[in-house]
């Protein structure tokens, strides 16, 4: 039953981290875009 | 069991969550909006994105409304294994794919679509085949987006599903429509974030809220042998094995992984890829899992549609205020993909139909290119919405759309690696590869006696050129050969007598199979000796590179020298 839960459990928390991943690196080139003064895309 | 009761939306919450929800999308856009923009940024964005978008864009982009919903029906009919069948093998296509995009946006680093490159590298039989598999597949994509949130608005709301077909469409449309890609891969970054935050969330809401853990024990018995066996091989054969030998295809022959390949800074491939690899499998294994708790709890879909598996699980198990984030996470992976595919066709006819084949690359005006990319936006919109309300059997015509690519992926990749590949071998390898497919996938030929086992033979070679094709990327063409003939030899005892009750899967293997022979027995003997840095000048930019230059800002150059300086590093 515990390898069941966390086997269900494990993908959101794998997601969840993802998503942090991303926005850090999304948050961070925006930043230096306006830095340079540059278009973000 | 009885069905938990559902709950759902009035109109006007409805209403008010589409406005949000579409008019923040076009607010964002407006952000990046220029009164002139560039043909060239409006297919590619100047090939230049940074890590952040484009991983976000290509997760929401390989994201669909369908690949959720597929992989519940996954777990809920095959078991525990069953979303793992579905999720594991298409995010680790975008894995093996990244190695040869590497090398195409080598070969082609200011490419837009890979049909215009296969225009520069053979001719203009084999750009239009890719380019007209890739218009078919765009337009069947967006109108299995805009019925999946037909039927998700009429099923949570008071609203028909017209209402809800149209309502997704001229959402989509609005904010894409003036910028384009650089539109669909900004809002990608939106729209990602609230489907990985959703799923983050309503996976274990509706995990504890339908009494798990503990309906592990009481829903055991709901399981036969098969779905409670992680290695269960009827999820393999039915759902895994086809799925392994289409998503392969669907990787190469898409435009949409293609668009974003050639527009994301060159060093960011590899991450890029990577992350939208795990994004991509623990979001949709993620979701899958919802299959699997409604096996264990006995959960009945109405009128027997797994379809309706994950919207009734979300009526049953979340309160208000998650299923409107629920219904956030759906109607954005169908945008994402929807903007993405509106967005690959008018590339399409912007680069392969109008830029090469109507004006000619050096005399295409970049200004009608964007009326020619923009009215293709509208009318591909318009066509996809009237297909919608018919309803069609939307699971056929993507499997015909696949073997189209299984068809080509040899040829194609083949094309940027050996000089010798000829336009006349690449086109006669998809047409008659094609011809082998349509009798094989739709039983028009009895699978018994010789045949059969000349469509097994053929299709334990296309295990082989799979594996093979996969292993190239990574490690080369000796690698590949030992993998290809060692995986079809294993596979033989195995396959004959056995693979010809799986058409499904033996038709795309055929297809893989077929091309590959024809097109290496019709080149290896042939005089070409292609030179592959002719590709970058014949497939460049469109536009003037006074006109690139001015729309750039005065930051640019500083943001290049800062790239290069960590490429140093």
């Amino acid at each position: 039953m515990l390898a069941l839960t966390i086997y269900v459990l494990a993908w959101p928390v794998i997601v969840a981290g993802v998503a942090f991943f991303i926005a850090r690196a999304f948050i961070s080139e925006a930043r230096e875009a306006k830095r340079n003064g540059d278009p973000l895309i | 069991m009885n069905n938990p009761e559902t709950v759902g939306f009035s109109a006007l919450v409805i209403i008010l969550l589409l406005v949000l929800f579409y008019g923040g999308t076009f607010f964002v856009s407006t952000k990046i909006g220029q009164k002139n923009e560039n043909a060239d940024g409006y297919m590619t964005a100047g090939n230049k994105i940074g890590f952040g978008i484009s991983a976000a864009s290509m997760t929401a982009t390989w994201i669909w409304a369908s690949s959720m919903y597929a992989s519940a029906s996954s777990g809920y009919t095959y078991g525990i294994s069953g979303p793992i069948h579905y999720g594991l093998w298409g995010a680790l296509m975008i894995l093996f794919i990244y190695p040869f995009g590497k090398r195409i946006r080598k070969v082609a680093p200011k490419a837009h679509t890979l049909a215009e490159v296969m225009h520069a590298r053979h001719g203009r039989s084999s750009q239009l085949m890719l380019a007209g598999s890739n218009v078919v597949g765009s337009v069947i994509s967006l109108m299995s987006n805009f019925i999946a949130g037909g039927v998700l608005i009429s099923m949570l709301s008071p609203f028909n599903f017209i209402q809800g077909v149209l309502a997704v469409a001229g959402g989509v449309l609005l904010y894409t429509l003036w910028s384009g890609f650089r539109a669909s891969v900004l809002t990608d970054f939106m729209q990602v974030m609230a489907m990985l935050g959703a799923v983050a969330i309503i996976v274990p809401f509706i995990f504890f809220a339908a009494g798990f853990p503990a309906a592990f024990e009481t829903g055991a018995g709901n399981l036969t042998a098969q779905q409670s066996n992680f290695f269960s091989s009827d999820a393999f054969l039915n759902q895994g094995a086809p799925y392994i030998a289409a998503v392969l295809a669907y990787a190469i022959g898409n435009q949409t992984i293609a668009q974003r390949l050639f527009a994301v800074r060159e060093d960011l491939i590899k991450p890029t890829f990577i992350t939208a690899t795990i994004g991509y499998g623990a979001m949709v294994i993620g979701v899958g899992m919802i299959g699997v708790l409604a096996l264990y709890l006995g959960f009945e879909p109405t009128g027997g549609d797994q379809n309706n598996i994950i919207p009734e699980m979300a009526m049953s198990y979340l309160p208000g205020i998650l299923l409107a984030l629920f219904f956030v996470m759906i109607i954005g992976a169908l945008s994402s993909t929807a903007d993405s595919d509106l967005a690959a066709l008018s590339s399409i006819m912007m680069a392969d139909v109008y830029g090469q084949n109507v004006a000619g690359k050096t005399k295409a005006n970049p200004k009608t290119m964007l009326l020619v990319g923009r009215m293709t936006m509208i009318v591909a919109t318009v066509i996809a919405v009237c297909l919608a309300s018919l309803q069609l059997n939307i699971l056929d015509l993507l499997v015909f759309v696949g073997a189209l690519w299984g068809a080509l992926v040899f040829p194609v990749l083949a094309s940027f690696y050996w000089k010798k590949v000829t336009n006349k071998a690449f086109t006669t390898a998809v047409l008659v590869a094609l011809l082998v497919f349509i009798p094989v996938r739709f039983e028009l030929i009895p699978m018994t006696g010789f045949t059969a086992v000349i469509i097994e033979l053929l299709a334990i070679l296309g295990i082989g050129i799979v594996l093979g094709l996969m292993s190239f990327g990574f490690f080369g063409l000796r690698v590949a050969l030992i993998v290809g003939t060692v995986a079809t030899l294993v596979a033989a005892p195995f396959c004959f007598g056995f693979l010809r009750d799986y058409t499904t899967l033996s038709a795309s293997l055929v297809a893989y199979s077929v091309s590959t022979l024809i097109c290496y027995f019709m080149s290896f003997r042939s005089k070409m000796d292609f030179d592959f840095s002719v590709i970058a000048e014949r497939a460049g930019d469109f536009d003037p590179i006074e006109e690139i230059v001015a729309s750039a800002t005065k930051g640019s150059a500083r943001s290049n020298d800062s790239n290069n300086s960590e490429r140093n590093e």
